[in-house]
């Protein structure tokens, strides 16, 4: 196979399908994105399927506010037949310390300017959203009703069969081996199953876009980080919000099809390429969510897995061009909350691919702003 | 029919005792499952399923299948292919996902 593309995606995450979509939508044309195993198998397959505004940084919150308006419509916007399963049942974000208090708070601060309707909530309040949670040793929450849950599967589902509609070609089982380039100007990709020359390559690999990148020189600071999930056996809905606490680094949200999805942060992680379970993870969430939730104890684990964030120095994404570099664009390094933003995250990226101006400034999420040393942290993730 | 032979489960003979299914008052050997005491006394369906609320008998009988969930002493989703019967167990048919308290 040796082919031409005027737009080749590598990924065939949430991120790559709906940067596929958008472009197409915009009337882009030979848009072919490229997927080493099956759309969805990387991280997005693999995340903890929680949507919400509540973030601590004004970009983030916005991105995740439009993001959050675009999953309310995205069904018929795709003309999906079947469910993305969205469901705003909220997040609910617990305090434990006086400095998480006073961080909460400042976000409310940053969400509020906004116009996100998070507020925040005492003890007996959160006990009132969430009846069987444990307050013991709770200083308060925050809670914002519009958060929720969405099926990353559905979803991604739903952006590939828009997208190939519009006439993007999606091949899967296909791996990029290397990114080829001349005189600093991409010149096409080199694939397990020959060559396609391209002007344009949008890298929205995950952890892998480090190796891709690395193929023509550009050293992207992404790393690997093993994050680990389980469910359990479903029961009748009880548990509207996702309960997240940053202090046990835990969140836990009963999904519509009435499981519980739970996962763990472990700051003591390798970074490496790691997709291993443990039963370490077992025991240790066993005994965090069932001390925060209760009733939980009596609820059968039916698996767990294991996925990779691929984590920045700052834990925020990497959105645009290589300065000096012509015709790559990134769209990685998410740290473990891409799926949630993926929907303005694709209209932004087709805007800017195509050169026009976005509708939010993605400036900030600048590749050269490690090289400047102006990192931003993301105060509120696990 | 009372099942006594099975390449996994054991079956045991031994002392008669009573509980009850769905307000019934049933009879079986003590330590031979839930499942094999029901089917014993004729009684063949299980649970219904998700969606369409059909009936789900026996199918795997070995704690793998999810087809035999019952409510067993007030917990839902009890397999009862691989739980042993005992003394005044009270056994009924589970509606939907069953309510965790």
């Amino acid at each position: 196979m040796n082919k031409t593309a005027d737009y080749v995606i590598i990924g065939g995450g949430v991120i790559g399908c709906s940067i596929a979509y958008n472009l197409a939508k915009k009337g882009a044309k030979n848009i072919v994105l490229i997927e080493k195993k099956y759309l969805t198998s990387g991280a997005t397959g693999r995340c903890g399927a929680g949507v919400r505004m509540q973030f601590g940084t004004e970009t983030n919150c916005l991105l995740a506010k439009n993001s959050i308006e675009m999953f309310e419509n995205l069904e018929e916007e795709l003309g999906y037949q079947d469910s993305i399963e969205f469901k705003q049942g909220g997040y609910l974000l617990l305090a434990y310390t006086e400095k998480m208090v006073e961080q909460f708070h400042k976000n409310l601060g940053v969400q509020h300017k906004l116009g996100i309707p998070s507020r925040w909530v005492t003890p007996e309040e959160s006990q009132e959203i969430v009846p069987h949670l444990n307050t013991q040793g709770l200083l308060g929450a925050t809670f914002c009703g519009k958060d929720g849950h969405c099926n990353p599967f559905k979803t991604t589902d739903a952006y590939a069969k828009a997208a190939e509609r519009l006439g993007v070609e999606i091949m899967t089982y296909t791996e990029v081996k290397q990114l080829l380039a001349q005189d600093g100007r991409i010149t096409g990709v080199e694939t397990d199953k020959g060559v396609i020359k391209t002007p344009v390559v949008v890298l929205c690999a995950g952890s892998y876009s480090r190796e891709l990148a690395a193929t023509i020189d550009i050293d992207l600071p992404i790393t690997p980080e093993r994050h680990q999930i389980l469910v359990t056996e479903p029961v009748e809905m009880m548990q509207g919000p996702m309960v997240m606490s940053f202090y046990h680094g835990l969140y836990c949200q009963q999904v519509p099809h009435g499981s519980f999805v739970m996962g763990l942060g472990d700051p003591n992680e390798p970074k490496e390429y790691n997709f291993n379970g443990s039963w370490q993870f077992l025991h240790e969430m066993a005994a965090k969510a069932t001390f925060l939730l209760p009733p939980l104890a009596n609820l059968r684990v039916v698996r767990q897995w294991a996925g990779l964030y691929d984590l920045t120095p700052d834990r925020q994404q990497i959105l645009g061009s290589v300065p000096g570099f012509e015709g790559v664009h990134l769209a990685a390094g998410f740290s473990g909350h891409g799926f949630m933003i993926a929907p303005m995250t694709g209209k932004l990226m087709a805007e800017h691919i195509l050169g026009e101006e976005t509708s939010l400034p993605i400036s900030m999420f600048d590749f050269s702003r490690f090289a400047r040393g102006e990192l931003f942290v993301e105060p509120s993730v696990v | 029919m009372r099942i006594e032979k099975h390449p996994i489960l054991e079956f045991q003979t031994g002392k008669i005792v009573k509980f009850t299914f769905d307000g019934r008052e049933l009879e079986g050997h003590e330590g031979e499952t839930i499942a094999a005491a029901l089917h014993a006394a004729g009684i063949r369906t299980m649970r219904e399923s998700g969606h369409l609320h059909r009936p789900r008998g026996l199918f795997c009988n070995i704690g793998n299948c999810s087809s035999c969930l019952m409510v067993v002493n007030g917990e839902p989703n009890v397999r009862v292919c691989v739980e042993r019967l005992r003394e005044g167990m009270n056994v009924e048919t589970q509606k939907g996902k069953g309510e965790l308290k």
